[in-house]
């Protein structure tokens, strides 16, 4: 059956005391594990590090309400693809950078910067992305709150 | 004297891009230093936009990410609906997704060597390989109804149906397409000025490539052996035989070599998806309302590897959908290779990545340039700077351009 | 003065030089606006030559729905141009903003920026349809530059 992918799932639940429905092979070569954010380091290293996730396909991130969400998602050389799920408040949205192992994250973790206000600790200091540079402060289009801003004209015609 | 350094922007507009994006060029002499990418001009919003609108609004807005593989981005996404959905695509459907995707790979790949040619000088390689790719355009218009933007996709599979009639057309332009890339192949590997103005341009170790999370022909001509096709397939994949184009120079030259060998792959594709297309349905019916669920979907388009995360809440519109285009992950990979380059070199490099800005969407705004020259240059200024300094070096397009015209005259 | 305006109008119509410039496009419209220049449509045999600068441009030719980065920029390159200037949007995006309309960040086709002289509608315009479009604005202004004709004083 899903060997490889079952193994994986147990490796996790053993070593992180996991509960086990917080791990799920969904099918062949799709694993989805919801972690607590305390812990994302130490997991997301083992599974880079020791479980052989070295490909970092993106990060989505989510408005689930009281929190917002991120999901890692990783793959192996092989095809599995192992995806982490971490939330944290919505009123101290803090998630650490993992853009020192994987750089190409730099991209990613500015959109969930622009897009939904998460801080991500430990960013280097760059350009922002892909919102423009005059656009107001405390506004992020992806929270389900957000209903829009006035496009420019609007705003001239209603200076 | 120490030479002083000085920033060069380009951007946004490029003719040869063809689409705004900014690059920040710090230059010592005539070697780049450093370069930061900023992006952001094409930012639509479709993510958001995706939220609001049903599952087949949200294809047709998805598949225009990006209209030069738009089918990747649409079967990137349905991929998972269908997945959350638990519905089957019956294999005559996935087969014909699979056939455009490689038709899309040909037009792909050709514009490819038409704007690198024209980055460097060599415009007729624009010219034929845009003649060429005609054909392939031909028939993406015979088979889907429209040149660009092919609308074939639904939800649990494809809209139209491959006809018999259409068969012979395909096999016969697959066949005239081989013949003449057989002829590029034939001019990349034996022509000097090709292989000398392309070879040790934007350099990129395997490592490297690993590190920075390179994609697509671009890592594979780094070595980096990845090919979502074969790795995580989709699809009729799983049913065909093909190679992983890998190459070792790690430069530009080897990025033509990989897409080159690309192209023969997926005629060799074509002809197969043709020989075994199973008789049966091209769709199953879709529900309005996708159970909720969640799934992460990805494919290999012709720029690397395209991943497609949708989460659904049981209404007929989906909850968040993210995209995350080859480019993305290609462009971080650009600014290491063009540091220690030369500033002839910027436009290839750049065009080697196959960016698509648009998938990208992203512009940059110009940073204030600082002390030293304030020099603006624009992408054109750019390209011909790059073509006359190679030409100081000896290597000069021109010879070839007049044989190859000669050469065209005859056909 | 008269003369000279038109023989200026009589080189732009005979040779107009094209800036094509992209709002936040998808692309699409862009590859078929370069086919068009290339041998199978070969836009070129009426004289009309793509440039790279605003400066010398008589044609602006745009794709792609306004972003909000990309509009102050699309209205220095329009000042940037030389009189008489015309604009063409091409495709559905630049006529209306097309299937971005309503997307934060996107502004809306190219007339709610600058003034639009044709649009090419498709997504995305083929480019039989975009060489279609810059003859007609180009016949159009070859007639409007040609004096009026008197009309017969017998109505015959």
């Amino acid at each position: 059956m899903l060997v490889e992918e079952e193994k994986i799932r147990q490796q996790l639940i053993e070593r992180f005391g996991l509960p086990a429905e917080k791990v799920n092979v969904q099918r062949e070569r799709r694993i989805w594990a919801d972690i607590p954010a305390a812990n994302f380091m130490e997991i997301f290293d083992y599974a880079v590090d020791k479980l052989g996730f070295v490909i970092l396909g993106t990060i989505t991130g989510l408005d689930e309400g009281s929190t917002l969400g991120a999901i890692y998602h990783l793959a192996r050389e092989s095809g599995i693809m192992l995806n982490l799920h971490i939330s944290v408040p919505k009123e101290k949205p803090v998630i650490k950078t993992i853009s020192a192992r994987f750089p190409a994250a730099d991209a990613y973790e500015r959109e969930l910067v622009d897009l939904l206000g998460m801080q991500v600790e430990g960013l280097p200091a760059g350009n922002r992305y892909p919102l423009p540079d005059d656009w107001p402060a405390g506004q992020y289009p992806l929270r389900k709150d957000w209903t829009g801003i006035a496009s420019k004209k609007k705003e001239a015609e209603n200076a | 004297m120490p030479e002083r350094e000085f920033k060069i922007p380009i951007g946004p507009q490029h003719p040869a891009l063809k689409e705004p994006e900014s690059f920040l060029l710090t230059l010592r002499g005539e070697k780049i230093t450093e370069m930061t990418v900023r992006l952001g001009y094409n930012h639509r919003g479709i993510e958001k936009a995706c939220e609001a609108r049903t599952y087949i609004q949200d294809m047709y807005l998805v598949e225009r990410v990006c209209g030069i593989c738009s089918h990747s981005h649409s079967t990137c996404f349905i991929q998972a609906v269908e997945e959350i959905a638990g519905l089957q695509v019956p294999k005559r459907g996935l087969y014909i997704r699979t056939l455009i995707a490689e038709l899309e790979r040909i037009h792909s790949h050709l514009l490819w060597l038409g704007v690198a040619g024209h980055e460097i000088g060599f415009d007729t390689l624009l010219m034929y390989t845009w003649r060429d790719r005609e054909i392939v355009m031909d028939i993406l218009a015979l088979v889907t109804g429209n040149r660009v933007n092919y609308g074939m996709n639904t939800i649990g599979g494809v809209r139209r149906d491959v006809t018999t009639d259409q068969i012979p057309k395909i096999l016969e332009a697959i066949d005239k397409l081989e013949e003449r890339t057989k002829y590029y192949i034939q001019v990349g590997t034996e022509e000097i000025t090709l292989r000398e103005r392309l070879s040790g341009v934007g350099k990129l170790s395997k490592e490297d490539a690993i590190r920075l999370g390179a994609v697509g022909p671009t890592a594979r001509a780094s070595g980096v052996n990845r090919d979502v096709r074969r790795d995580d397939p989709y699809g009729a994949y799983g049913e065909l035989t093909f190679d992983v184009i890998i190459d070792n120079h790690s430069d530009v030259y080897g990025r033509t070599l990989v897409r080159l060998g690309e192209l023969m792959q997926s005629y060799k594709l074509v002809r197969q998806i043709i020989r075994q297309l199973p008789e049966g349905p091209i769709s199953v019916k879709a529900p309005r309302r996708i159970p909720a669920g969640q799934a992460v979907s990805r494919y290999e388009a012709p720029r690397g590897e395209d991943v497609h995360f949708v989460k659904s809440n049981g209404s007929d519109k989906p909850e968040r959908v993210k995209v995350r285009a080859p480019t993305l992950a290609n462009v971080q990979v650009v600014a290491h290779m063009l540091k220690d380059g030369y500033l002839a070199d910027t436009p290839i490099v750049i065009a080697a990545i196959d960016p698509c800005f648009s998938c990208t969407d992203r512009a940059i705004s110009r940073t204030d340039i600082e002390s030293g020259r304030t020099d603006r240059m624009d992408w054109p200024e750019l390209r011909t700077y790059g073509i006359n300094w190679y030409r100081k070096q000896g290597i000069d397009f021109s010879e070839l351009n007049k044989k190859m015209r000669v050469l065209r005259e005859s056909n | 003065m008269d003369l000279v305006k038109k023989i200026v109008t009589w080189a732009r119509i005979k040779s107009p030089w094209i800036i094509h410039f992209n709002t936040g496009a998808c692309n699409a419209c862009d590859i078929e606006i370069i086919a068009a220049l290339t041998p199978r449509y070969d836009i070129e045999r009426f004289g009309v030559i793509l440039k790279g600068t605003p400066r010398h441009a008589d044609v602006l030719v745009c794709s792609g729905p306004v972003t909000r980065q990309i509009k102050d920029r699309l209205i220095r390159i329009y000042e940037q141009m030389p009189e008489p200037k015309f604009v063409v949007a091409v495709g559905t995006c630049a006529c209306s903003g097309g299937v971005f309309n309503g997307c934060y960040n996107v502004e809306g086709g190219i007339d709610e920026v600058i003034p639009v002289s044709a649009y090419i509608p498709g997504c995305p315009a083929s480019p039989k349809a975009i060489i279609d479009g810059v003859v007609k604005l180009l016949a159009s202004v070859d007639a409007a530059s040609k004096p009026k004709e008197e009309p017969a004083v017998n109505g015959t």
